[in-house]
């Protein structure tokens, strides 16, 4: 038992950090059980993937904090955060009613702050995604090279055609600069 | 004054956490004392950390998608052929059609077996015709010789009480096909019921007794049902027919979704056998969680009942003239286990249906 709580802790922290072998060990050990509940519960394979990604999503941003420690498996983690999303979707698309899972109102909900935490968080991801979009070249590359493909400014600057890093970032916090007021124009939107 | 770069600069830094110390002392004050430059370094500090979370949470998502494809793909690589030698071929060839004979058996069966109740899951109506016509059944034969029907029942099921007035349910496929349905109660009465409701998926049925002066018992149904779903490991016990004579049995919720998963149904850990199907499932204070409609065949106690939110349902379905009130009050939870299983047997009926 002892053994099998190391090495979740130890598969959770490579998970934190984006590790791509702990988390397909992750994710293969937990997909059949998961998605299968779901199929079961009135999905499509692809419902099933989906939901199942977000719930990892979830347990990644959890991971992101140093404090975080997990009070259950990690397979039982996903699991009631799959149920809970599946649920939320469901009644979302319900139109007939009836034939909703008959406990889903009434379940404790399981981590309910976690999810509510990651949908907030999604939201405000996509209103800096929605203004990134608005803020026009090169800021749009040169912010999306730095932030989401994770280049360094030594490449930046070479594929910019900057003579310099050093040019590069001083570009960059311009760019920076226009986006915090693009940004803050869409949030009052 | 810090020049529009410079709080950049200052911010990524001490996000990154690679501030000199002193550095890192001389903004600590300076935050404590000026709120109007805290307020514009946080905003900064913000922006820098959702952009590198919005960033890292991309790349995980691309990194899942990346996973999720892969996984397909090993599922759907072909399969390594094999060369047969010539002299296997004959062997070769009566396996394969062996193979082809079973899948189209296969098939046939589970194409006879109708609707979704695959080939494991039995039904627990009981064949009379494969029983001998028991001493029991004799007697009231005479005593009824009337108001019972010329044949033997080709099926029996198991009813109970919606309303003392002749409201009872059962399973659907109890009844289906029946031309007639009659009950027989506690005193061996037989009575001509109707079916005024039902709803296959769920397989549940709403019988009606003829008789407009019948009554089960000599109050209204002392029992309620259960609205909400019971916990694992919930003991129950239900009263039903699998013989001319009343059968109790015990057991527990053994999951929370029956056949398949199906969220209507309980799994139990119950015995039941042929005749049982519609027997009520109740808890220890007599309310009525479920109603038994199947079993996995090859296993001893594992018992599928339709819930009792699935029978109300049904109950709400029905048409204006025929509507009913359920009993509100639960005259049975402060019974003993034995009381109220001899208040119930007047609310248990054994359903006997005839078909040609």
């Amino acid at each position: 038992m002892q053994g099998s709580v190391i090495t979740e802790q130890f598969l959770l922290s490579e998970l934190s950090q984006g590790r791509r072998e702990a988390t397909e060990q992750i994710y293969n050990q937990h997909y059949d059980v998961i998605t299968k509940w779901i199929v079961n519960n009135g999905g499509s394979a692809a419902d099933a993937a989906d939901v199942y990604q977000e719930s990892m999503v979830v347990l990644y941003e959890k991971s992101q904090d140093e404090q975080f420690r997990l009070s259950c498996k990690i397979g039982t983690y996903l699991f009631a955060v799959s149920k809970h999303i599946w649920f939320k979707k469901l009644s979302k698309k319900q139109t007939m009613p009836g034939a909703l899972p008959e406990n889903a109102g009434e379940l404790e909900w399981a981590y309910e702050d976690d999810i509510k935490i990651h949908q907030e968080r999604e939201n405000y991801y996509a209103q800096l995604n929605a203004a990134l979009e608005q803020i026009g070249e090169p800021c749009r590359s040169l912010l999306k090279a730095f932030y989401h493909e994770d280049k360094s400014m030594q490449q930046i600057a070479q594929g910019f055609g900057y003579t310099n890093p050093d040019n590069a970032k001083t570009q960059k916090y311009k760019c920076l600069t226009r986006l915090r007021k693009i940004f803050h124009n869409v949030q009052v939107k | 004054m810090l020049t529009g770069n410079d709080i950049w600069i200052l911010a990524e830094a001490y996000v990154a956490g690679t501030l000199a110390a002193s550095k890192l002392n001389e903004l600590k004050d300076r935050l404590a004392v000026d709120p109007q430059f805290a307020a514009e370094f946080n905003e900064h500090v913000n922006m820098l950390r959702s952009l590198e979370g919005a960033g890292k949470q991309m790349r995980f998502k691309s990194m899942l998608a990346d996973i999720q494809n892969s996984r397909t793909k090993v599922q759907v690589k072909p399969s390594r052929t094999i060369s047969l030698k010539t002299y296997y071929l004959r062997t070769a060839g009566i396996a394969a059609a062996m193979a082809l004979f079973t899948s189209l058996t296969t098939y046939w069966v589970i194409q006879h077996n109708n609707k979704r109740i695959a080939s494991e899951y039995s039904l627990l109506r009981r064949d009379l015709e494969k029983y001998k016509r028991s001493q029991n059944q004799l007697i009231y034969n005479l005593k009824e010789q009337q108001n019972k029907p010329a044949e033997e029942a080709r099926y029996t099921g198991t009813g109970f009480a919606l309303t003392n007035d002749g409201y009872l349910v059962t399973n659907y496929h109890v009844i289906d096909g029946a031309d007639s349905v009659y009950i027989q109660n506690k005193e061996g009465r037989y009575l001509k019921a109707i079916p005024v409701g039902f709803d296959q998926a769920s397989d549940v049925a709403i019988l009606k007794v003829e008789d407009k002066n019948f009554r089960f018992g000599k109050t209204e149904v002392p029992y309620t049902f259960a609205t909400n779903r019971r916990k694992l490991g919930t003991r129950i016990y239900t009263l039903g027919f699998p013989q001319d004579n009343i059968v109790y049995n015990e057991g527990y919720v053994s999951s929370k979704n029956g056949y398949n998963g199906d969220s209507s149904q309980y799994q139990l850990e119950v015995p039941a056998y042929p005749g049982q199907s519609g027997a009520p499932i109740m808890d220890a204070n007599g309310t009525v969680l479920a109603m038994i409609t199947g079993k996995e065949s090859g296993s001893e106690g594992t018992t599928y009942a339709v819930n009792a939110r699935s029978v109300l349902q049904v109950v709400r379905n029905l048409p204006k003239e025929e509507a009913i009130r359920l009993p509100k009050a639960n005259k049975m939870s402060h019974l003993t286990l034995e009381q109220q299983i001899e208040k119930m047997e007047s609310y248990t009926c054994s359903i006997k249906v005839y078909k040609r």
